[in-house]
Formats: C-alpha cells, sequence, structure tokens
C-alpha cells in the first residue's frame, strides 16, 4: 500500500461499539508513531448508545485538504446496516472487514476479512474492548503500513491505566485472529 | 455653602463637563441608599484601613442601577439588566479580593436577573447586593413587578395585579445567601451597619431596602415612607405579626466559591506531581 | 507572558509542549488560549462545544487559573466581561442556540470595548436545528449583537487554526480592545489531526495598553480616551474607571448628552475597527496568477475547496484560484480587491444558504461576471459537489 497517497480508512457501526475510539487511535497510530498526517472525523446520532456511528481515517504522506473519506480503501462495518450503507463507497479493489456476528450479508464475490471483536472480547473479559480487538485486526491486514507496535502503544494510551493490560490482550487475540485464518470468501 | 460629606465619593465633573446632578427623583429612596452605602465604605477605608482601590460597584438597569452610573469615584460597571451578579462572579474569578458591592432593584434582581440571583447565593459568591426594592419597575413607568402586592393598579395592571408577590429575602435564603438582611428607607445607621457586615462576610450578602417611589405612588415621599413604617415590624416581634419582617434575618456564614476553588485548584496541581 | 492578577503562587501546569501533537480542535483551542494567557472561563454546556469547557475545567486550575460552569449562556457571556475588567483573559465556547442568547453581552462589550473570546461551534439552525456542523451563525456573528457596533470574527480550518486562532484571538481583544468571535464550525472541533507547535518563544502574546504603561494618573485617566485604542486600567489599581454603554464621552461622562458626542463615540469605534481592518484582516490564497476563475471559502469548507480547486486544475485544466477567508469581520473588501484582477466566474461555497456571498459580491462587483453561491446545510461539502458546480458552470 501507498504512504504517499490519499489512503482512506472508514469504520462504522453502533454508538457503544467504540467505533470513534478506532478512528482516534488509528489517527494516532499514524501521526504521532509513523510521523503522517491524517485526520480523524466523527459523526453520530444524538443518542449515547444505540444510534448509527461512524469514524474516518484519512492518512497522507503530504498535506490533507479534504478531511472525510470519498472513496474508502478500509471499510470496517461493525452492523449490517452500516455494510449496508457504506459498501457502495468502498473501493472495487478495498479492504472490508466485518464482525460476523452482527454482519451476515456481505455482497456475493467480494473478499474480506473477518473478527468476531465483541465475541473474542466478551473472552477476554468484556465487551467494552471490542474496539482493540478490531484494532489488533487492523494491525494484520495493514501491516504494510503501519508497524503493530504503533498501533499497540497508541492503544495504551487512549484507555483507562487500569485496562490496558485487557485491551492488549483483546488486540493480540483480534491480530492473531487475522494471521491465522484464510480469506472469506462469500457464497 | 455646606458640602455632602459623600460628596468624596463622587465625580462632579470631568473633562466633558458636569456629571452631576443625578436623575433621581426628589424624594427617591435609592438616593438614601446610596448615601447609607458610602458611609459604609468611608467607615471602612478610614477606620478599618480597607483599600478604597479593592471596592468595586457593579449595577444593571433601573432606577437603583443609576446608582453606579458615571459618577462614583470608585472602580464600577454599569452594566446589563439584570446580569450584575454574573458579571461580579467573573470579577471575584479573576480577582478574589474585590469587594464587590451591587446595586440592584426588584426587578432587575427578581424578574429578568431572576435565574442569576438564586445562582449567585447558591454559590455563596463573596458580594454583598444592595436591593432597593420599591415594588414596581420605576424607571419605565411603573409597571408591575414581582414584588409588587396583590390587587395594585399599575400602567400593565389597569385592572389591579392579580399576581402575588416574591418574599426576596425568603428567596435569598433558600437559594443561599449566607446573610441576609432586609430594612427599611428611613433606617440609615441600621442599613450602614448592614453594608459593613455585608462586607465582612466573606459570602454572598443580600440587603433588601424597602423604598418609597413617591413618582409612581402618588404619594409624598414623607408618606411614603411613613407607609413603609406601617407594614413591617421588627424581625424580634415578627411572629405575632402579620407584617413585613425587618432586621437581620438570616446569617450561616459559610466558604465563598473563590475560598472553595482553592481546593480545586489545589486537587489539580496535586495530580500533577 | 503577561502579569496576572492571581499572585505569585508557584502551579505545576505545563504549556503543551513544542513539537507534533494529536489533538482534537476542541483541545488545540484550549491549549491555545492557555498560551495565549487565559486565566477565567466560564461556559454551559451545550452539543457541540462541550468539549471545549470540559478541557478547560481540567486544565485551567493547573495553572492557577479559575472555571466555572454557569446557570445558562448569558451568564457565561457576562462572566467574561467581569473577569476582564478584572484583568483576566477570559473565553468561553457556546454553539449557534447559545450564541444567540449572548448577543446582548456581545453588544455591551462592544460599547465598553471589553476584550473577550467567544468561540461558536456553529451547528445547523433555526430552533434545536441539529447537531452537526453549519456556517449559518457567519452573519450573526457581525450583525446578531443589536446596534452598529463592529467586531471580529476569525474562521478555523484545521486544528491547527483552532490552536493558532484561538492565541490570534486573544491577541486581538486585548490590542484592539474589543470581544472577538472563532466561528468554528462542528467540523473543526471535532477533527483530530496534527499540530505542530512551535518553540513557546516564538509565539506573540499581547496584553491590553495600560495607562500606567503611558504614565496616565487615575486623576487625568479617560477610560475611552487618549488613543484609538483606549488603555484600559484594570479594577483593583485605583484608576476608578467606570465602565458604562451608555453613549459616552471619552472620560466615560454620560451626562451633557449631545447627538455630535453620541456620533462621536460610535465613529470612533467603527474606526478603531473597521477603519484597521487592513491591519486586522487576514486572507490566504493560492494560484491567483492568472486564474479564470476564483472559488473563495472560509471555515472547514476551505478543506473541501482547496481539494476541488486542485482537482478542476490538475484534471480538467481549469485556471482556478483559492481564496481563504481567515477573518470574517470586518469584512477584508479591500484585501480581496487588491487580490484579484479580473476573473469570470467567483464561486462561493458555503454551510448556508449564502451569506458571506452578499459581501464578497458587492466587493468583487466590477472585477467578475458572476459570483455562484454553492450552498450545503447539515454537511461539510465534498468535493464532487465544487467540482460538479464549476465544471457544469464553466462549459456553458
Amino acid at each position: 500500500m501507498k504512504k504517499d497517497n490519499r489512503f482512506e480508512i472508514r469504520i462504522a457501526g453502533f454508538g457503544g461499539q467504540g467505533v470513534v475510539t478506532i478512528g482516534k487511535v488509528l489517527g494516532s497510530a499514524f501521526t504521532i508513531y509513523e510521523g503522517l498526517n491524517s485526520v480523524n472525523t466523527r459523526s453520530y446520532g444524538p443518542e449515547s448508545r444505540g444510534g448509527a456511528c461512524r469514524s474516518e481515517v484519512v492518512v497522507s504522506q503530504g498535506e490533507i485538504h479534504y478531511p472525510s473519506v470519498r472513496k474508502a480503501d478500509v471499510l470496517v462495518a461493525l452492523s449490517q446496516t452500516a455494510l449496508d450503507k457504506y459498501m457502495k463507497d468502498l473501493k472495487e479493489d478495498g479492504i472490508l472487514l466485518v464482525d460476523p456476528n452482527s454482519v451476515k450479508d456481505v455482497p456475493k464475490g467480494f473478499v474480506y476479512f473477518k473478527v468476531p471483536a465483541m465475541e473474542i472480547a466478551h473472552s477476554v473479559g468484556n465487551v467494552k474492548f471490542q474496539n482493540s480487538v478490531v484494532l489488533g485486526a487492523l494491525a494484520a491486514i495493514l501491516e504494510s503500513m503501519i508497524k503493530k507496535e504503533s498501533l499497540k502503544l497508541a492503544v495504551s494510551e487512549n484507555v483507562p491505566p487500569n485496562t490496558i493490560e485487557k485491551n492488549i490482550e483483546a488486540f493480540e487475540a483480534g491480530w492473531a485472529r487475522i494471521v491465522t485464518a484464510k480469506l472469506a470468501v462469500a457464497e | 455653602m455646606l458640602k455632602h460629606p459623600m460628596l468624596e465619593y463622587i465625580k462632579e465633573e470631568g473633562s466633558s463637563g458636569m456629571r452631576l446632578p443625578h436623575i433621581l427623583c426628589p424624594g427617591c429612596g435609592a438616593g438614601q441608599v446610596l448615601n447609607y452605602t458610602l458611609h459604609a465604605v468611608d467607615d471602612l477605608i478610614k477606620e478599618e484601613g480597607v483599600k478604597k482601590e479593592n471596592f468595586v460597584f457593579i449595577s444593571g438597569v433601573g432606577c437603583s442601577s443609576r446608582l453606579t452610573s458615571h459618577y462614583l469615584d470608585f472602580d464600577s460597571g454599569w452594566t446589563i439588566h439584570g446580569r450584575s451578579l454574573a458579571i461580579a462572579t467573573g470579577a471575584l474569578l479573576a480577582n478574589p479580593e474585590l469587594k464587590i458591592i451591587v446595586f440592584t432593584g426588584d426587578g432587575d434582581a427578581a424578574a429578568i436577573g431572576g435565574n442569576h440571583f438564586i445562582h449567585a447565593f447558591r454559590r455563596n459568591i463573596n458580594v454583598t447586593v444592595l436591593c432597593v426594592n420599591n415594588g414596581l419597575y420605576g424607571m419605565t413607568g411603573g409597571q408591575v413587578a414581582p414584588t409588587t402586592l396583590p390587587f395594585v393598579n399599575t400602567p400593565t395592571t389597569p385592572y389591579g395585579n392579580i399576581e402575588d408577590a416574591f418574599d426576596l429575602c425568603k428567596l435569598a435564603e433558600v437559594a443561599g445567601a449566607s446573610y441576609i438582611s432586609r430594612w427599611i428607607t428611613a433606617q440609615p445607621m441600621q442599613i450602614i451597619k448592614a453594608v459593613k457586615k455585608g462586607i465582612a462576610n466573606k459570602g454572598a450578602s443580600f440587603i433588601e431596602v424597602l423604598s418609597q417611589c413617591p413618582v409612581h405612588e402618588h404619594e409624598t415621599p414623607v408618606d411614603s415612607m411613613n407607609a413603609l413604617k406601617e407594614i413591617t415590624v421588627p424581625v424580634k416581634k415578627a411572629e405575632s405579626s402579620d407584617k413585613i419582617p425587618v432586621g437581620e434575618l438570616h446569617f450561616a456564614p459559610r466558604p465563598s466559591w473563590t475560598e472553595r476553588y482553592e481546593s480545586v485548584i489545589e486537587k489539580a496541581n496535586q495530580r500533577l506531581s | 507572558m503577561d502579569e496576572t492578577v492571581l499572585g505569585e503562587k508557584k502551579y505545576r501546569g505545563e504549556f503543551i509542549k513544542p513539537g507534533r501533537h494529536y489533538l482534537e480542535g476542541s483541545e488545540a483551542c484550549v491549549e491555545g488560549a492557555l498560551l495565549a494567557g487565559m486565566k477565567v472561563y466560564a461556559g454551559y454546556p451545550i452539543t457541540p462545544a462541550s468539549e471545549i469547557m470540559e478541557h478547560a475545567s481540567r486544565r485551567l486550575p493547573q495553572f492557577g487559573g479559575r472555571f466555572i460552569q454557569m446557570e445558562d449562556e448569558i451568564s457565561a457571556a457576562c462572566t467574561l466581561i467581569g473577569a476582564s475588567w478584572a484583568g483576566a483573559k477570559a473565553m468561553t465556547a457556546t454553539s449557534s442556540p447559545g450564541f444567540s442568547l449572548m448577543q446582548e453581552a456581545i453588544s455591551f462589550s462592544i460599547m465598553t470595548e471589553t476584550p473577550l473570546v467567544i468561540v461558536d461551534v456553529q451547528r445547523p439552525g433555526p430552533g434545536q436545528g441539529y447537531i452537526t456542523t453549519s456556517q449559518e451563525d457567519v452573519m450573526q456573528a457581525r450583525y446578531g449583537h443589536h446596534g452598529e457596533g463592529p467586531i471580529i470574527a476569525l474562521a478555523p480550518s484545521s486544528v491547527q487554526d483552532m490552536f493558532e486562532l484561538t492565541i490570534e484571538a486573544f491577541n486581538l481583544s486585548e490590542k484592539w480592545r474589543t470581544p472577538v468571535l472563532i466561528m468554528a464550525e462542528e467540523t473543526v472541533a471535532h477533527m483530530r489531526e496534527q499540530l505542530i507547535v512551535p518553540e513557546l518563544d516564538t509565539i506573540e502574546i499581547i496584553g491590553r495598553k495600560k495607562p500606567q504603561g503611558l504614565g496616565i494618573t487615575p486623576e487625568n485617566y479617560l477610560p475611552y480616551g487618549h488613543e484609538l485604542v483606549p488603555p484600559m486600567a484594570n479594577f483593583g489599581e485605583g484608576y476608578n474607571i467606570n465602565h458604562v454603554s451608555l453613549a459616552h464621552h471619552a472620560d466615560g461622562n454620560v451626562g451633557n448628552y449631545s447627538l455630535k458626542a453620541h456620533r462621536e463615540n460610535i465613529e470612533r469605534l467603527h474606526q478603531k475597527i473597521e477603519g484597521s481592518v487592513n491591519e486586522i484582516a487576514r486572507v490566504e490564497s493560492q494560484f491567483l496568477g492568472d486564474c479564470d476563475h476564483v472559488l473563495i471559502c472560509y471555515g472547514s469548507v476551505a478543506r473541501t475547496g482547496l481539494e476541488a480547486v486542485k482537482e478542476v486544475r490538475e484534471l480538467h485544466g481549469i485556471k482556478m484560484g483559492f481564496i481563504r477567508l481567515v477573518t470574517l469581520w470586518p469584512f477584508p473588501e479591500e484585501i480581496l480587491r487588491n487580490l484579484i484582477s479580473t476573473v469570470k466566474t467567483v464561486f462561493v461555497p458555503e454551510m448556508n444558504l449564502g451569506m458571506m456571498k452578499h459581501p464578497i459580491a458587492e466587493a468583487l462587483r466590477d472585477k467578475c461576471d458572476q459570483v455562484i453561491s454553492i450552498p450545503e446545510i447539515g454537511a461539510l461539502h465534498n468535493p464532487e459537489k465544487l467540482v460538479d458546480k464549476v465544471l457544469e458552470v464553466s462549459t456553458c
């Protein structure tokens, strides 16, 4: 993946899934640890939980003008609604990552990654850690763009200090899931 | 000709000419309140060594708010209708050592200023409020106010007032003012003492002064002041009477807002070490 | 840094360090304010501006400053006035409905020439509108307060701007003895991106001119006199300053009313700000060398604007120039006119139905064939919208 052009990541789901945190941590990792420019924006409904939620990260070596996704290189869909809404904005050769427990219907023939974030987080100890699971998965998927260590550092700086250990555990579990899984092909 | 002793604290003229005379009507109670307040301040400066430059006068809009106006020889602000207490709060946040005196009226304090009235007292900000209560909106023609008694005719209640009146001192007490007293304009020595006590109180002091408004009451000042005497009773005898109690009504000092914020500053700095 | 009235105590708060940071616009705004010397913040919660207030509540006491959450936006703005009079640099942040509530206090600050900073994180209206982004208050910034009173309003386009323009806002408010507005939007307040903080000693911080500094004694002090921007005494310094907002003479007297004196009062206020527009206002531009058309924008729309301008130039060969208004008010009419010789079309994209379009159109009336507004309500324009409009107009 080229780092000098714009690279656009969109994460979408429901409020409470950590969508905003995922974007924040990604942006932080790119900007502070990889020395790139990044812009992270978010949008959501007024509800604290349950409303639609979207976070975007645009990365570039150069100056970033338009701060939002035009055609995403990566789409992380944590709900079916999110996938249905944002699939059309994903590049044809873009990367799709879903939580298969929430997202069942993926367009035919599209190659994508799966990480059951909520399930893994639950097994680590709390569904709240699902954003770290997703980040671990992204670390594996975007390995050529961003060092695993950068993301791990960014995670530990953006979670409550007494939860760092568990969040890193969740991160590693998400990483492991991608590294060992095969790409799924929709029937 | 004899000069009024409090003229020491008035700017009679400046580079643009005379600032006096003031606009208050003959027999107005607000002027009495200014006189008593300046006497109290004068005592504090001359007998207790309080620095003159620490006094600040803030007022809003209305006849009583005209007391700061442009002729006090002190730092002052003649501000927005009802918002003096918010402005005073800001001045204290910048400099908690200021001795702030607020002149307000019943409409300025309890109608448009009602929200800031209750919160400034809830916070117990270190301010002394002189509320000249004439039971109406004097400056604009005598309209009904939250302190107008029922059945009274005013330009906006030509068929008689159907509303009940606030008891401003009770309101101040429930809100949290730490020193509260009520007087009538014909009690100079008591008001001077009350202002000194209010300033000494490191918290919110509310001093209500029931005042005549001869012009809108269509009475002579003397008759009007006598009427005030008739509807009031000293607080010690208040229980066995229907009349309005005057005197010291409440004194329960507690730390002011800025005193308590010191603990916030301390905590914020401790967490950094 | 200038003096504070808060005494000599040692505080452990540290300014943001020079170097590269990754911050939300709201945070960058507060960090800039702290560097500028802010010592009082008074606020009221409102989406999407509450983050600025929350950040201030955590940071200010670290510096011995004082934070208060007031009972409404009216009193929040009024608290700034009292704080400023007592010598402190003071700021609040609100959103559009709260901005409406603050207009009387703003009018009063203009007339009393009180330095303070108000951030409006704009959201759509009217009424509750929505909690997303907008530029619908830009006319209110200039004309929302009653009376003929000029004001300074800045439009940040990035997190870097939220930091730098906040410092600039404080400097302008102190230098010109005026309230200053930062017309942000939800987009730029919630956006997270890199912030480069320079060496702190390279940042200019301006404090108000004082009568003491000019050798003026309390007896000779004129609160609204001496210079075009009158020196300002603080409460507690023995200058017996009377702040009044009725039309007044230079010495603060509201008596001896005359139309002449009233008009002089107002004319000086206007001369002070509008008359100094070329010194106060800033405009940025690119590609103006030989452009056929120009795109003029402000705030976050400048992000889309520059993307679109580069695209039409590189992919469609259209000679489009780009202008960003950093200062909305006083309106930089002469600066704009000097930047442009003649163009065919001026495009003005705004997150409203066309507001700054009007002073722009008037300023460039004889320098272009037409001014085309590109409105958008409730969201930031995407580049396609601007590019499509440019292609549509320039091919007919």
